[in-house]
């Protein structure tokens, strides 16, 4: 069990840490590890805290991502609340363990600091490594700083945990803008955490003393129910998430749409469509614009998983243009750039007032979003606003006048 | 919500996230049918041990051994009984062919497969009434001539299907070979005469000092019995056509021990004997020479070497453990001496290979060798004396003209045992009298119940080999040595040279049975298979059964058989009790698993919607 924390206090860390103080104060059973920068930084932190004796979990360094996932869905099976992570070509590795781990409905839980895959394979920040396992199953969704990022954490257990639910959940934060820099973040009283977060049962967890068979060979014709309830729980974890937020706010007082961030959308002609860290410096970037009289803003996607396609075509049918910041590479895909756009285009189709929708291959490789970017990308929306028109699906930013 | 107003049919419900609960031995993985997964179907098909196909009467070797292994002693007794009347004699007597056949003998050594024999037949001779019963009379009456392994083995096997049996047996003693051509110091006299006390016990009658051609006729046998059993052995033995065999001392080998065994020897031996012959016969004499008083034993054969001896080689060993010389390649010419023999002329000799001619090509060019002795015992085979048989069931070699069912013409008289056998390539042994009589006397009944009749040779089945089998899960093991008197102590007395194994050696020897190619309720198949699809009601051999339903024939089980009793069978050789491929996605409601009944056999035509659909 978890050493008690006396109450709540402010601490200077990181979102890596911020994640690992979560997973802390989760109270989890087992950990299952495998280096991988940066979501080392977590790794490292739990191993901190079971050396020292603030958290009784089982600490388990796997020889692989695969093996590192395979673990953690045998560790769930067994009814541990479970906490795992990794980045980049590491969350890639793991891929197979995806749809089985959410098939036999086991909340694991993975703290994903995203990584570029090869190539770069640098250190930097692209979302395509989660992104990719984004139909697996798993709840998902991105955080923006470190707080909330502890904040997603607590509340992925309390949703993917719920009976309604019972889904595995992937708390991504973008590597290095969110895992490295250090942020105030406030650490709430075990007690809050206690009422908002209670222990973990699985119905029917493996346990000698009542046999059951997880994950059996079954037949072509028995895997279609199956599928349909894991669509059915994926859709009914749409309520338990708003009442988990609401909860959320009423124990640690800290309200978030779970949805949709809107910043600065009133009156606004166009508005940036991002998910994840780029959303802090495109709320600089939209306050200076605005001082200059531009009317932009600001809509950020909170959850992925399941989609809030309903509340997406609301949002963003309120504004004349929209441009998607993708952070994530889609080759080949519908805008041949990445892959939130479609999914942005497929909930707005419906619309009787959809607006223009115009991607921007922007923040790749890990490379930070720069202010200037956002007024090019901002220009660029006006343009289309202007003309009625969008000039290209794509904009590759940073290689276009 | 697309999920909204979906709901899943009842058959097709599944558990939460197809948990299920555990598959029980019942039923196995209930839930999920994966039966049509299945190319190979294992099957248990138990095949012919080597031992049993090996033994002369097929005895079922491995299951007795399995059970005394099971500390089931009665009923492996009972299973012995079943081919075998007498094992207290064969467990000391046989030639084991049985021990040659062992695959185990590949892999350490063989089991001592007749040490379990005598054990068990021990056990027998101790019952105060045997397990074995008469059958119901049937009111018919068949006589069976001779009283030695294979005569007492028919009517044995008759009197247990309820005939009315009378043996003719021509000594004073009732035995045959068993009596008079088996030493004491082999097989006490004691253990026969139980066994013989046991065919009284069937209700079998048994006449000794009945000669038949003297005290009964041919045509006496025809019109008493409704069937009869000539069982009368070879009685005559060979001459070496050697000059002076009439001298005095010479003896020869089977007469020698009958009349030893019979209680009626006068022959009183010198110091010094040869034996002439290189068999069984030839070995027991040199032994019972030694027994006997003689001081200097040598046995003088024609094979040129011991290996070349068609005797049992364990015997030889002991033999020459016991003090007997061996001097080969030489043939006995010549008894020399005034009126009694005093030394034999010896010639250098081999086995020619001759068929028409004689088999023994001697060497008249090299000089001949005198060799001093005080006896010789003339032991190199016997021949038939059938004065009275019919001419028209004579045949050129002079023995009974018998066809492929060992019956005379179309007669009611069948024969069995050495006198059919010799030359017909099958060992002049105990268990393959046995197994002679065992069979001619099923076919005595086949006749007399007018039924089609069976061959007289056991057509061969699979034999396991080890190749079917994994040794993976045999450790090595050493066979229980069984004690043997001492050379220095046996030599001179007729106290039995083989101990018996106890209670404790047996059940150990027999454990290390490897079980070839039967089920032994080993239950590896039944904890290796990676889904519950093998049942069994209680441990024991042949109750494993394969749920089809489940298993997706993974093979796990049949590579991890140790007795090779599994085996893959092509699903496509089935043509009942599978669900094929194409019958594996459901397109109506109940076409697919348990729901599905009919599906388990093949349907004649594609179901109906199958067709609207095309």
């Amino acid at each position: 069990m978890a050493t008690a924390v006396a109450k709540k206090k402010k601490v200077r860390i990181n979102g890596c840490v911020a994640a690992a103080q979560a997973a802390k104060y989760a109270d989890v059973d087992v950990i299952t590890a495998y280096p991988i920068r940066p979501y080392t930084a977590t790794m490292m932190a739990l191993a901190q805290m079971v050396a020292n004796g603030e958290l009784d979990a089982e600490y388990i360094v796997a020889d692989s991502e695969h093996s590192q996932l395979s673990i953690a869905h045998g560790a769930s099976s067994s009814g541990a609340r479970v906490f795992t992570g990794s980045s980049g070509v590491g969350v890639q590795f793991a891929y197979e363990l995806y749809s089985p781990i959410s098939g036999t409905r086991m909340p694991v839980q993975m703290m994903i600091a995203d990584r570029t895959l090869d190539p770069p394979g640098d250190f930097g920040s692209e979302h395509t490594d989660a992104l990719s396992a984004r139909d697996m199953g798993w709840l998902m969704g991105w955080s923006c700083d470190a707080q909330e990022a502890f904040d997603n954490h607590l509340l992925g257990f309390r949703i993917g945990e719920d009976r309604r639910v019972l889904l595995p959940q992937m708390v991504c934060q973008d590597g290095f803008f969110v895992s490295h820099i250090t942020t105030d973040v406030e650490l709430p009283d075990t007690g809050q955490v206690q009422e908002f977060l209670p222990p973990y049962t699985h119905p029917y967890p493996l346990d000698p003393r009542r046999p059951v068979s997880h994950g059996p060979q079954i037949m072509p014709e028995q895997g279609p129910p199956l599928q349909l309830e894991r669509a059915r729980a994926m859709e009914g974890a749409v309520p338990v998430i708003e009442q988990a937020h609401d909860e959320f706010a009423r124990i640690f007082g800290r309200r978030y749409d779970p949805w949709l961030e809107e910043f600065m959308t009133d009156g606004a002609d166009v508005v940036f469509f991002v998910q994840g860290a780029h959303a802090v410096t495109a709320r600089y970037a939209i306050r200076h614009m605005r001082e200059r009289g531009a009317k932009v803003g600001l809509v950020r996607l909170k959850t992925i998983r399941p989609y809030p396609t309903d509340r997406v075509k609301d949002a963003l049918s309120k504004f004349k243009v929209v441009g998607v910041i993708e952070t994530n590479l889609g080759l080949g895909s519908v805008s041949s750039g990445g892959v939130l756009y479609a999914e942005a285009c497929a909930a707005l189709y419906e619309s009787p007032t959809r607006p223009l929708v115009v991607s921007f291959m922007a923040g790749m490789g890990g490379e930070a979003i720069v202010l200037k970017e956002f007024y090019w990308m901002t220009n660029k929306m006006l343009d289309a606003q202007k003309r009625g028109a969008i000039e290209k699906r794509t904009h590759w930013v940073g290689f276009e006048e | 919500m697309s999920t909204k107003g979906t709901h899943i049919p009842d058959w097709l419900a599944v558990p939460f996230a197809g948990i299920t609960p555990a598959p029980s031995q019942e039923r196995g993985q209930d839930l999920f049918p994966t039966g049509n997964w299945r190319a190979i179907r294992p099957v248990y098909r138990d095949k012919m041990p080597p031992c049993n196909n090996a033994c002369g009467t097929n005895e079922k070797i491995q299951g007795y051994l399995d059970l005394v292994k099971r500390g089931k002693y009665l009923d492996a007794y009972a299973l012995i009984k079943e081919d075998m009347p007498f094992p207290s004699v064969t467990g000391r007597v046989c030639y084991h062919p049985c021990e040659q056949a062992c695959n185990r003998g590949q892999y350490d050594e063989a089991i001592s497969i007749r040490a379990v024999e005598r054990f068990l037949g021990d056990l027998g001779q101790a019952l105060p009434r045997d397990v074995v019963t008469a059958g119901r009379p049937n009111g018919k009456k068949v006589a069976v001539v001779g009283s030695g392994p294979a005569g007492h083995s028919a009517a044995y096997q008759l009197a247990r299907l309820g005939y009315t049996v009378t043996v003719l047996e021509k000594s004073p003693k009732a035995g045959g070979l068993n009596r008079g051509g088996i030493p004491d110091w082999v097989l006490p006299q004691d253990v026969l005469d139980r066994e013989i006390e046991r065919l009284v016990e069937l209700g079998i009658t048994i006449k000794t000092n009945t000669e038949v051609g003297k005290d009964v006729s041919w045509d006496e046998l025809k019109k008493n019995y409704d069937a009869c059993v000539l069982a009368v052995g070879l009685t005559e033995p060979n001459s070496v056509r050697a000059d002076g065999e009439d001298k005095h001392g010479v003896v020869y080998g089977l007469p020698f021990l009958r009349d030893i065994g019979m209680g009626t020897s006068k022959v009183k031996l010198g110091p010094r004997v040869a034996v002439i012959g290189g068999g069984n016969t030839a070995i027991d004499c040199a032994r019972e020479a030694l027994r006997q008083g003689a001081e200097e034993v040598t046995m003088i054969t024609v094979e040129g070497n011991t290996s070349e001896m068609p005797c049992v080689p364990e015997d030889l060993h002991d033999m020459v453990a016991e003090g007997v010389e061996l001097m080969h390649g030489r043939a006995m010419t010549a008894a020399l001496g005034n009126g009694k023999v005093e030394a034999l002329q010896l010639c250098r000799a081999r086995f020619s290979g001759a068929i028409n001619a004689s088999p023994i090509a001697v060497d008249r060019e090299s000089p001949a060798e005198r060799f001093a002795v005080d006896n010789v015992i003339i032991a190199v085979g016997q021949h038939a004396s059938l004065p009275w048989l019919p001419d028209e069931f004579k045949n050129e070699r002079g023995t009974i003209r018998i066809d492929r069912f060992g019956r005379l013409g179309d007669t009611n008289f069948f024969a069995a045992g050495d006198v059919v056998q010799v030359g017909s390539g099958q060992p002049l042994m105990v268990v393959n009298a046995v197994g002679d009589g065992k069979r001619v006397a099923f076919n005595v009944d086949k006749v007399l119940r007018g039924v089609p009749l069976q061959e007289r040779m056991v057509p061969i089945d699979v034999i396991t080999d080890l190749a079917r089998m994994n040794m993976t899960y045999f450790p090595k093991f050493p066979r229980v040595r069984q004690a043997m008197l001492e050379p220095a102590s046996r030599r001179r007395t007729q106290d039995e040279v083989i101990q018996a194994y106890s209670e404790e050696q047996a059940t150990e020897e027999a454990n290390r049975c490897f079980s070839c190619g039967t089920c032994n309720a080993c239950d590896n198949c039944y904890l290796v298979c990676p889904e519950p699809c093998i049942v069994r009601s209680v441990r024991s051999n042949g109750l494993y059964k394969i749920l089809v339903d489940y298993c997706k024939g993974c093979r796990v089980c049949i590579e991890e058989c140790p007795t090779g009793c599994l085996e893959g069978v092509p699903e496509l050789d089935f043509d009942t009790g599978v669900v094929r491929m194409d019958t594996a996605f459901a397109i109506t409601p109940g076409l697919h698993g348990r729901q599905a009944e009919e599906l388990r056999r093949l349907p004649d035509k594609a179901p109906k919607d199958i067709e609207n659909w095309r």
